[in-house]
């Protein structure tokens, strides 16, 4: 095989300039067959401008892109997906009213004269889903699947259509570290079949564990391609930010307290029940488990949006009745939500509209918003959490991930509450934002806050938390202390080879 | 993928995601342009277009149908599409207004009149906020209810106003300008300062712009939904028994036409229809300008099959340009 024919996308001399902005400057980015390439970067350092480059959304402002060694000039979509590019977000981009298999065949619905073969389409993607090790039914509303299943449906549909080239966008984001071990046997299974496999994560170790290549970005420019053998996390990282970052999970020792938030063998009647916790002022009570085990699920429910059928809620030793999140709020509860973009954010609104949100009645006065109050807030806020950029008044759907993030946290601790329930509140963010993020939840149980964390990143948990509580098909165990923690422990109970 | 799914990738669509200022501005001044291209042209097609009785005239009828704006622009904004039921609305206010006169006296009949229009209102609300019909079925349906029963308690007549004290008053003007515009500047300013001041209205625009990161963040979304068709209701029922008041007649079908009216002006005015984004000067300038050009069409002899023409082209134009403005942002 020749060199040209070994290399399946070839992108050379790539600028992307936008009004005001040069998101690429003259990057350099080869992939070849067989191989699964990583691409590594801060938010904003150029990764996802670079993916629409390469899936026909953007058009270069200069430079040239080789596939499977031929010159291509791609303006659409389309075009690339004729090219055998297929590209899996990492937002979902499925239609919820349609089945599994429907989704999976959108747009290739197989057939004859315009007429279904419904019964085909099914089978086909059955053996897709088997394949990629997901057990999900082919026939089932994709909408009632949870996210992460709905993620592996998506990667199901960029797998079904056989493509050359295919780009993973931090694909794991929502997976437990369970489906994410059997999306990487797929994935190995993909690049010895000869795909071209590039792979967007902020989660280095995977990169390290996936990846034979490594190409890292930072503010626009290519940095480094290199093997990923011999190259460590901490070197990545380096290369990501151009400094050390020291301790990927800073943890301030807080002082312990009594139990502010507690809950007792509350169910909802179907996805969970009998689960009992408590989480004392100054701690971080880590949720954990598989995607789907019920984690997002309880805590919806505590902050009253969805009803419990069983169990009692306490909060500061007193019984509270929830059922809706305004009698969260009263009851000292907050919570920021998993799916940032569909319940944290009103894209519309500035930031200090969003910030303000749930206090608007405790600033207002007559009905009337005091316009100084609102504006006080958000400054402060802005300034604490050191969101980018400074201005209050900008729309918050223009900020990064981790500053939008930033800002729905501090719309919470407005509100004051005793307890605060983050929800993957570090999921698709960058380091930097990342530490920022720990840190200030850091500050917050310093301060004497009672925090449950849910992430599914286990070196998250173990390094952030104080003590862990691992849920399986909507039960949890008794949460772990200190000294019983490891990632053994928990994934044994995750899985269900230790029963809790 | 399908194309449409790829284009609208990753990005979250808005209406003015960049360039912002610029668009927005552009947006609120082509309105001022257009009212004022629309009353140059009527200077010239028309002596009788810049007569005071003319302008007054049209101020009174713009009043009428800009009440029902104020409240419809709560409904668009809030992302409640569209009451249909202000036909209804009005001609309760209306008839009841001028039937419960004799029983009851003026003023105690028009309140009751408006408090039973916001009861209609409020079955709108609780079936569009609570249950979750959709709006368009919801007020359709309780909107011909309505109307059936107001038809059925006067028995399909016409019912005419006893207490010319109260017409008087409802055709009279203070400091020159008639009453009934002064209601609804007072009904605009009401409302204007709901939508852009206060918490409600603060939650009415975060309702509309994210329903479920409205509810995760203790807005009450299914009462902020609930009260945009309260809100239309209300000043419905203040439109109608105005109206009532004026013409001393009301016939079950006063109000038809009316829903239409105030949402060409609302769309006109660049109130987003799907909610989030939208303000109450912006509505009623939509209002001032479609009042006008319908005003110089008709100075200008122009024929009515024309008219509906024009104001269609305007409703699409205003949409589309809606779509269009939130396609940019996502480019």
């Amino acid at each position: 095989m020749t060199a040209a024919a070994d290399c399946a996308l070839d992108m050379r001399g790539i600028s992307k300039t936008f009004p005001g902005v040069k998101a690429l400057s003259d990057v350099n980015f080869a992939v070849r067959f067989g191989t699964v390439h990583a691409v590594v970067g801060e938010n904003g350092a150029g990764k996802s401008t670079l993916m629409k480059v390469l899936n026909g959304s953007y058009a270069p402002t200069s430079g040239t892109i080789k596939v499977g060694g031929a010159e291509v000039r791609m303006r659409r979509p389309a075009d690339a997906q004729a090219l055998g590019i297929r590209m899996v977000h990492q937002e979902i981009n499925l239609v919820p009213d349609l089945t599994v298999a429907e989704n999976v065949y959108l747009g290739r619905m197989p057939g004859r004269w315009s007429f279904l073969r419904k019964g085909e389409m099914v089978r086909k993607a059955a053996a897709v889903l088997d394949e990629l090790g997901a057990a999900i039914n082919p026939r089932e509303r994709l909408g009632n699947l949870s996210i992460s299943q709905q993620q592996l449906v998506e990667i199901a549909k960029a797998y079904a259509a056989q493509p050359r080239i295919i780009v993973l966008d931090e694909p794991t984001s929502s997976l437990s570290e369970h489906e994410t071990a059997a999306l990487f046997r797929i994935l190995r299974k993909m690049r010895d079949d000869g795909i071209a496999i590039i792979y967007i994560s902020h989660r280095l170790k995977e990169v390290l564990e996936i990846a034979d290549e490594v190409t890292v970005l930072r503010d626009g420019s290519m940095i480094e391609t290199r093997p990923t053998e011999g190259i460590t996390a901490a070197q990545m990282i380096r290369l990501m930010v151009g400094r050390e970052v020291s301790n990927v999970f800073p943890k301030s020792p807080a002082e312990i307290g009594e139990s502010v938030l507690r809950v007792e063998r509350i169910g909802d009647g179907t996805r969970f029940r009998d689960v009992s916790f408590d989480v004392r002022a100054g701690e971080i009570l880590g949720l954990t488990g598989l995607v789907g085990a019920g984690r997002t699920e309880v805590a919806r429910a505590i902050f009253g949006l969805s009803r419990l059928v069983e169990g009692t809620v306490s909060v500061n030793g007193r019984k509270v009745s929830i059922n809706s999140p305004s009698q969260a709020v009263k009851a000292g509860i907050a919570y920021v939500p998993e799916d940032r973009k569909g319940d944290g954010i009103v894209p519309g609104m500035s930031i200090r509209e969003n910030i303000s949100l749930p206090i608007l009645r405790r600033l207002s006065r007559f009905g009337r918003i005091k316009r100084g109050a609102d504006r006080a807030l958000a400054a402060d806020y802005v300034k604490q959490f050191s969101i980018s950029p400074p201005d209050g008044e900008r729309r918050i759907n223009l900020l990064s991930g981790g500053n939008q993030q930033k800002a729905v946290i501090a719309k919470w601790l407005a509100a004051k509450p005793s307890a605060l329930i983050l929800d993957e509140p570090t999921r698709g963010v960058d380091v930097g934002a990342k530490a920022e993020i720990h840190n200030i939840i850091g500050q917050l149980v310093a301060g004497g806050m009672a925090v449950v964390m849910i992430s599914s990143e286990l070196p998250e948990i173990l390094g952030v938390c104080d003590r862990v509580v691992v849920m399986r098909d909507g039960h949890a165990c008794e949460p772990l202390e200190p000294a019983e923690l490891s990632e053994e422990r928990i994934m044994a109970l995750a899985t269900g080879e230790e029963m809790a | 993928m399908t194309d449409a799914a790829m284009e609208i990738s990753g990005v979250t669509p808005d209406r003015f995601t960049r360039g912002s200022r610029l668009v927005d501005a552009l947006s609120k001044a082509g309105l001022a342009f257009a009212i004022l291209a629309v009353m140059l042209y009527g200077s010239f097609v028309s002596p009788a277009f810049f007569t005071s009785g003319n302008l007054l005239n049209v101020l009174t009828s713009m009043s009428i149908v800009g009440i029902v704006v104020v409240g419809m622009t709560f409904v668009l904004v809030v992302g409640g599409l569209a009451d249909l039921s202000v036909p209804a609305t009005i001609a309760c206010g209306a008839i009841l207004s001028l039937g419960l006169q004799p029983m009851i006296g003026p003023l105690p009949a028009f309140v009751l009149a408006v408090g039973l229009a916001g009861l209609i209102g409020l079955l709108n609300g609780v079936l569009v906020g609570y249950v979750g019909i959709n709006p368009i079925i919801a007020t359709l349906g309780i909107g011909t209810i309505g109307l059936g029963i107001v038809q059925a308690a006067v028995g399909g007549v016409i019912v005419y106003g006893s207490n010319p004290a109260s017409a008087e008053f409802a055709k009279g003007r203070l400091f020159g300008i008639p009453v009934v515009v002064l209601i609804f500047l007072l009904i605009a300013l009401i409302g204007h300062f709901v939508l852009s001041r206060s918490f409600w209205g603060r939650w009415t625009l975060a309702t509309g712009g994210n329903y479920s990161a409205a509810e995760a963040s203790a807005v009450p979304v299914q009462a902020v939904k609930a009260g945009a068709f309260v809100i239309t209701a209300l000043a419905s029922g203040i439109s109608g028994g105005l109206l009532g008041l004026t013409l001393q007649s009301a016939r079950p079908l006063i109000g038809a036409g009316y829903e239409f009216s105030a949402i060409t002006a609302v769309v006109v005015g660049g109130v987003s229809i799907i909610g989030g984004f939208g303000s109450v000067p912006r509505a009623i300038a939509g209002l001032i300008f479609v009042q006008l050009l319908t005003n110089v069409m008709v100075l200008g002899g122009v024929r009515t099959p024309i008219q509906g023409f024009v104001l269609g082209i305007l409703i699409v134009g205003a949409v589309g340009m809606d779509a269009a403005l939130r396609k940019r942002g996502v480019a």
